[in-house]
């Protein structure tokens, strides 16, 4: 990707009071920084993991209505 | 335009320029006062709301809409419709507070909170919900051409056209109307519905009251219900809406104008959702049995009834309705992409700064219009399931949804009130207790019969 460098390392005047419209967080460079990653506890895992196996389940659930003639 | 250097190291691209210009006016609107500001800020300021809502009033929903009213009338299902898409505001205000609040798209938090393993799951459930849709959306459009005698060819062509036209001008804001005024035309059930010469005042009693099921619990009976449900909830409105309320740059002032453009994207939404009901409720009347039918098929059994003009509006309503969700569900899929590989996700993007961008965006509708063009695929299989399948990723979605926005350290004081906490866990019970029953109807056909003859009805 192509990066033009502003001599002495702003944009100009008119970019500046453009860009102050924005909050900073909405800048493009700004959400290059990670957001810390939040752990998932015991009962968050469990009810993540059920979701994902009834998921699964009812996935197998219409593939058999399917082409298993279940009409 | 490259890319340039801030004062603050920070990159300044085309996409943050453009997303100042955009925000200049909204500002300028902001420091007015009287009625028409406020209208000019609420025209700047709607957009995702509208288009998500009625972008999900696509080709499968309005055929599922077409089969209730066909298969089983009014009566229960016009205000089951519209609780419906009371569920679909509440969830979907969540994205709007998600995307105002922290500025990211909703598959790049689930990403950076939660690590890659519940990502990648996520966006996979995204990636083939979404191919699936698309799709159907080209089955409806191929089906609804069809009618007035057009090739499927030339119908799923004219379909990528019209999506490539609206990203020709690089520019979230065009885009955005430009596809706002596409969604317009959902309403064209209105008029199909008036032809169809209803009782209005047996439209009104349904809605004022809930009969019950006609025919009772059945297979038939829940996967309606189950697709009706899928018509108005699904996993890729969560994400298209919190990676476009990003993209249009909607910030923690302008949470109150993305509730209003959610709620007035559901009202419009079901009442296009809610005419279509009512446009194929004449088959009803005929005893027709028309689960499986396709859009040029319920076009076709319309016309004796509401006429050329209403069947071929009815047709074009469905066209409509698949060009609109093409739009809407390959940007998700090409937001989300772009949020987990870290690359320049945003309509506002130049193509050559967005080349991963719009060529997934791209790729995926013209990979599901290449797959409806194969001859003698079982498509009609598809288009009956998407729904249903949308139900089912529904409650892992919504998991992650209900966490990030009750996530203090990214949320602040914006996190989910009580109130809306305890809906979104009903709608969740809810969604997972109607999956179940699916399948117990399907695995166990006779089970509902057997309960209600225990229970001596």
């Amino acid at each position: 990707m192509s990066t033009t460098e502003i001599p002495g390392g702003t944009p100009g005047f008119e970019s500046q009071e453009l860009l102050a419209v924005l909050e900073p967080g909405q800048l493009t460079g700004a959400k290059r920084a990670q957001l810390p990653r939040r752990y998932l506890k015991g009962p968050e895992l469990v009810v993540l993991w059920s979701l994902r196996l009834y998921l699964f389940f009812m996935i197998v659930v219409v593939i058999y209505q399917l082409f298993a003639g279940v009409d | 335009m490259g890319m340039l250097t801030g004062s603050g190291g920070l990159l300044i691209t085309h996409e943050d320029i453009d997303r100042a210009h955009d925000r200049q006016r909204v500002l300028a609107a902001r420091g007015k006062r009287g009625f028409s500001a406020s209208a000019r800020l609420l025209w700047l300021l709607i957009g995702p709301g509208v288009l998500v809502m009625l972008g999900e009033n696509d080709g499968p929903s309005m055929l599922s809409y077409a089969a209730t009213g066909a298969t089983f009338g009014i009566s229960f299902f016009l205000p089951f419709i519209v609780l419906t898409f009371v569920m679909a505001i509440v969830v979907q205000e969540m994205t709007v507070r998600l995307g105002a609040a922290t500025h990211r798209g909703h598959a790049e938090l689930i990403f950076e909170r939660f690590g890659p393993f519940w990502g990648w799951f996520s966006v996979i459930d995204l990636g083939i919900g979404n191919f699936l849709t698309l799709i159907t959306e080209f089955i409806a459009i191929r089906a609804g051409l069809g009618y007035f005698g057009v090739p499927p060819w030339v119908a799923v062509f004219t379909a990528l056209a019209v999506l490539y036209l609206a990203l020709l001008t690089h520019r979230y804001w065009t885009w955005e109307r430009v596809t706002l005024a596409a969604a317009a035309f959902n309403l064209i059930f209105i008029p199909v519905a008036i032809l169809a010469r209803p009782h209005w005042g047996t439209v009104g009693h349904a809605l004022a009251t809930w009969s019950p099921l006609p025919g009772g619990l059945s297979k038939d009976s829940f996967l309606i219900l189950l697709s009706n449900i899928g018509a108005t909830v699904t996993p890729w409105m969560l994400f298209f809406q919190q990676s476009a309320t990003v993209d249009k740059g909607l910030t923690k002032h302008d949470i109150r104008f993305g509730r209003l453009d959610t709620v007035l994207g559901a009202a419009l939404a079901s009442v296009a959702a809610v005419a279509t009901v009512i446009a194929a409720s004449p088959l009803f009347g005929h005893h027709m049995n028309a689960q499986n039918f396709q859009a040029a098929e319920f076009a076709q059994a319309l016309e004796p009834l509401i006429g050329r003009v209403g069947a071929s509006l009815f047709a074009l309503g469905i066209v409509e309705a698949g060009i609109v969700a093409a739009i809407t569900i390959s940007t998700s899929s090409a937001y989300a992409f772009g949020e987990v590989t870290r690359k320049p996700h945003s309509l506002n993007l130049p193509l050559t700064q967005g080349r991963s961008f719009y060529a997934v965006l791209l790729l995926c509708a013209a990979g599901a219009a290449a797959i409806v063009l194969i001859p003698g695929l079982p498509l009609v299989h598809v288009v009956l399931v998407v729904n249903v399948v949308a139900v089912l990723a529904m409650p892992p979605a919504l998991i992650f949804l209900f966490m990030l926005a009750n996530d203090k350290e990214i949320m602040g004081e914006l996190v989910s009130p009580r109130w809306a906490n305890m809906l979104t866990g009903a709608i969740v019970i809810l969604l997972i207790t109607a999956g179940l029953l699916f399948g117990i109807s399907v695995l166990a056909p006779n089970t509902f019969a057997f309960v209600l003859r225990f229970l001596g009805r």
